[in-house]
């Protein structure tokens, strides 16, 4: 769920990059007010990597097999760090792939970025005392607020010739494709999460 | 390439500008100019074939934007056949984009897909990128092919196993992305003891050296030729 180069507008791209430089300062403040921010690059990589590589890889989700998203475990398990791993995963995919765009590389950290961290809150807030509810709710969530964003982005960046009625529809039929998708990733978090809290809780982010 | 073109740095701007030069073009009557310019940059990049074979996916939803843009949106109709309607605004929209999409992935995988990982952060670096995401970026490539074979392996050796098919399997790829994530925390606490051992400071990638002439000359002329495009996109 990629936008890719030349569908929206120039300004958009632009204010794209403007809304991601904003996150990603955000997120370096509240980073560098961390005990030792330099002591977590390394895991927050290999978990990037992990990330990274495990979303090249297509999981059967019925009736077809999709390549997961994983905002939400990536919020859940990187906290603010989640904003400088989505941008440079999604910066790598870009020019190493031809995945996405460089002109939309700003766009898509807002849709990528903006969902971990909403997963970050969620497991902040419910995940603590539900940890069940929490965990499918932020990779669930992240997929369902991913969709908006993109949906919202298209619609606006779409030329204003094309019909409406139809570039709607177009746009309801893929956010209901993806809804198997939003269940898979709920599905995913939570086993996943389960797995952590017996053998390796300090991969969950706290702060 | 790498030794005879322009740096690292140059070739990100370069990119940058070409890319959102490309982007910022309206008419279909410029199109051509453009992919002119992405053909040329392709075959000067020496990698022709690397550029195509990792065009693949924005080249299908080229085509996809291509048939269902025209069938589903725009007034006037230009064909019919049966239920679908051939539509002008549908198909101009379509080659537009697909044009535009086409083209700056071109650019973008011609300048940058060929340069060595740590060039590449070298030269995110030298363009003021705050260190943490330069060092992300470079442990991230660095561990990719190994982590990503990793988790093939382990997709592999379930499906051998046999196990659950359908929505049933999702919690098997969930502690098989558990056991990949329990790894690289352990591969992780190794790395961050070799990285104090050698002194680890101020990043691990230094910004590159000064831009030399023909960096300079390179972004020059990538300046001059996203305005000439964007220039022709208003007088065409």
């Amino acid at each position: 769920m990629h936008l890719p180069d030349g569908i929206v507008p120039v300004e958009m791209a632009l204010a794209g990059y403007a809304c991601s430089a904003g996150l990603m300062a955000l997120a370096l403040h509240r980073i560098k007010a961390r005990p030792d921010p330099q002591a977590e690059i390394p895991r927050v990589a290999m978990l990037t990597t992990v990330f990274f590589a495990a979303s090249l890889v297509a999981v059967p989700v019925p009736p077809t097999s999709v390549h997961l998203m994983l905002a939400g475990l990536m919020g859940v398990t990187l906290g603010w760090f989640a904003v400088p791993a989505v941008l440079v995963g999604l910066f790598l995919q870009a020019v190493l792939f031809g995945h996405g765009g460089i002109t939309a590389l700003g766009l898509n950290g807002v849709v990528f970025a903006l969902p971990a961290l909403l997963a970050f809150g969620i497991w902040q807030q419910i995940g603590r005392r539900w940890p069940d509810l929490g965990a499918f709710l932020a990779g669930s969530g992240a997929v369902i607020l991913a969709l908006a964003l993109f949906a919202t982005i298209v619609l606006a960046g779409l030329p204003a010739e094309l019909d409406a009625a139809a570039e709607r529809m177009a746009l309801r039929i893929f956010v209901l494709a993806h809804v198997p998708l939003a269940l898979a990733e709920g599905v995913i978090v939570l086993t996943l999460l389960r797995v952590l809290r017996r053998v390796e809780r300090r991969l969950l982010y706290h702060g | 390439m790498a030794e005879r073109g322009p740096g690292p740095t140059a070739r990100l701007v370069i990119a940058l500008v070409l890319a959102f030069g490309i982007a910022s073009v309206q008419g279909l009557a410029v199109l051509p100019y453009v992919f002119v310019l992405a053909i040329g940059l392709v075959l000067a990049s020496g990698q022709w074939r690397m550029v195509l074979r990792r065009m693949r996916g924005p080249a299908l939803l080229a085509l996809g934007l291509c048939v269902v843009l025209p069938l589903g949106s725009g007034t006037t109709v230009l064909a019919e056949l049966g239920p679908f309607r051939l539509r002008l605004e549908g198909l101009e929209a379509a080659a537009l984009i697909a044009g535009r999409l086409l083209s700056i992935v071109a650019v973008t995988l011609a300048l940058l897909a060929a340069l060595p990982p740590f060039q590449l952060v070298a030269g995110l670096r030298s363009l003021r990128l705050p260190a943490l995401l330069a060092d992300l970026a470079l442990l991230t490539l660095r561990y990719l092919d190994e982590v990503t074979a990793e988790l093939r392996r382990a997709h592999l050796a379930r499906q051998i196993r046999g196990g659950h098919r359908g929505w049933r399997a999702l919690p098997d790829h969930a502690t098989l992305l558990a056991t990949g994530l329990i790894r690289a925390q352990a591969r992780s606490e190794r790395v961050w003891a070799a990285m104090r051992l050698r002194g680890y400071g101020a990043g691990l990638a230094m910004p590159l050296a000064r831009l030399r002439a023909r960096d300079w000359i390179g972004m020059s002329v990538a300046l001059i030729a996203a305005l000439g495009v964007i220039w022709l996109d208003r007088v065409l």
